[in-house]
């Protein structure tokens, strides 16, 4: 019963951070691929006099990835019912040029205005509308979401950690006389603490192993029957086999650190 | 006969060299003596024991044991030192989650032998010390008389060329205490071991010829 508490008690605060950094890890990738999304969804509109080349508008600004022309006769079609086809003609040939601009990155307000600004100081440009405040809260809240959501991850790391050194107390106490005697008679770091980094290795493969299992889990059944779209569509996102590597190093990382916290601060013989 | 233990202008101190429990002492012990130290409660017996296996520093002075300064030891020479030294102590130092098998043969473990090494031993030294049917027993399970001879069997274990004693009748009974010394009479005229006790009464059942040192007022001065 002592052997499984000790081991518990170190196994979850072990799970929590490794739970924390793969929802990290997954969290990054799913905000990416919606992130993705946001970029490629938006676009803003430039009017100009005369017909610009993408060219053109990447030298006004590097941001601009491409530019689609808005066909006139279909925003005159869709305004001018009923009109005659000369005076379609006219009309069409009054309009000026419009394109749909899409950038090659998620960027702010501010960066947005910087565009327009860059875009307007060419005398071929009429207008510039980058519909700035709609994105800007979509904006605003997702980065809000990703900050909140950061923030939670380092406090139940710390927390954690906090908890793991409390363990490691008390090991260091529980193997304190071992240690003491086996250095008396000479033993090595490494043997006296031997049976301390086996006992940490295995609970750090366990605890890598069932926190793998809880994603592999979440993305192969749980997801699916979620009816959560982003779940869904980013399923891939929930864990990759690299995942486990990444878990295991960090999981091993811990482990040595505490062993070696507890092997180096033992009391030695002396006192 | 050749030093196994030589010390010369030896000082030892706590809180940084302000409390001095033992001041310029010069002694020389020989392979294969028997050497008891006495004196007073808190008169530095064993501190000086605690300087012989390294566990503090001379602040000045020299100790050498076995050819090794121990003034100027590193830690690994340090560790392949001990494990020619069998140590006693009067709160046994058993490891009480290990059986009294395991706590005999540790220092073989440290050594290296293989397990076949290490039963074998286990059974001989537990026969040797009267203890063969606890040896699957946990060093708790036993009296402290038990307990102590398993101490002696782990010091005994791998032949060592010294064995240090700290007060190893000090919690035991008459009959106890007896087979303690009984054990170690054997291991220094059998194995030629030189054994170092230090006590607050030398054993009036002993027969072995031995060499008694007193510390007193800070000095080691030999008894003749």
């Amino acid at each position: 019963m002592k052997f499984i508490k000790n081991h518990l008690m170190f196994i979850l605060p072990l799970m929590t951070i490794l739970l924390g950094v793969e929802f990290y890890l997954v969290f990054d990738r799913t905000t990416d691929t919606y992130e993705k999304g946001l970029r490629d969804g938006y676009s803003m509109l430039v009017v100009t006099h005369e017909p610009a080349s993408l060219e053109t508008l990447q030298s006004l600004n590097a941001h601009i990835s491409s530019s689609e022309k808005i066909k006139r006769d279909t925003i005159v079609s869709s305004i001018a019912k009923g009109v005659s086809k000369d005076a379609k003609k006219e009309i069409i040939a009054a309009l000026p040029y419009f394109y749909t601009v899409h950038l090659d990155t998620y960027l702010d307000v501010s960066e947005l205005n910087k565009i327009k600004e860059d875009l307007e100081s060419h005398a071929n440009v009429k207008r510039v509308e980058t519909f700035g405040n709609t994105y800007g809260s979509t904006y605003r809240l997702f980065v809000f979401i990703k900050l909140v959501l950061k923030i939670f991850i380092v406090f139940m790391a710390v927390v954690s950690l906090f908890l793991i050194i409390k363990q490691m107390e008390i090991w260091k106490y529980g193997h304190r006389q071992r240690m003491q005697v086996m250095e008396i008679f000479g033993a090595p770091l490494m043997l006296r603490s031997g049976i301390l980094f086996k006992v940490a290795i295995f609970d750090a493969l366990f605890a890598t192993l069932v926190t793998s299992l809880f994603f592999i889990y979440i993305k192969t059944v749980w997801a699916e029957t979620s009816g959560i779209d982003i779940l869904v569509q980013n399923k891939e996102a929930l864990f990759k086999m690299s995942d486990i590597g990444i878990l295991l190093i960090v999981a091993l990382l811990i482990v040595i650190i505490s062993v070696y916290t507890v092997v180096f601060t033992a009391k030695g013989e002396e006192e | 006969m050749s030093n196994v233990i030589s010390a010369s202008g030896l000082t030892l101190a706590y809180d940084n060299g302000t409390k001095e429990v033992i001041k310029d002492a010069t002694f020389n012990i020989k392979k294969g003596e028997f050497v008891f130290i006495t004196g007073p409660s808190g008169s530095g017996k064993s501190t000086l024991l605690k300087a012989l296996y390294g566990a503090i520093k001379a602040n000045e002075g020299s100790l050498v044991i076995g050819g090794i300064d121990l003034a100027n030891v590193g830690k690994s020479k340090l560790q392949e030192l001990r494990t020619h030294m069998g140590i006693i102590f009067q709160d046994y130092k058993l490891v009480n989650e290990w059986s009294v098998a395991k706590n005999v043969v540790l220092p073989l473990m440290i050594a290296g032998y293989s397990i076949d090494v290490q039963n074998t031993q286990a059974q001989r030294l537990l026969k040797h010390v009267k203890l063969s049917e606890h040896a699957n027993k946990y060093p708790l399970e036993l009296s402290g008389g038990e307990q102590q001879r398993v101490g002696v069997a782990r010091a005994l274990a791998k032949n060592p060329v010294v064995i240090l004693a700290d007060e190893p009748t000090g919690n035991l009974d008459d009959y106890s205490s007896n087979v303690i010394w009984d054990l170690m009479e054997n291991a220094c005229q059998q194995l030629e071991t030189t054994v170092l006790v230090v006590t607050h009464k030398i054993p009036s059942i002993f027969s072995l010829p031995y060499r008694h040192f007193i510390i007193e007022n800070k000095g080691v001065y030999e008894v003749h």
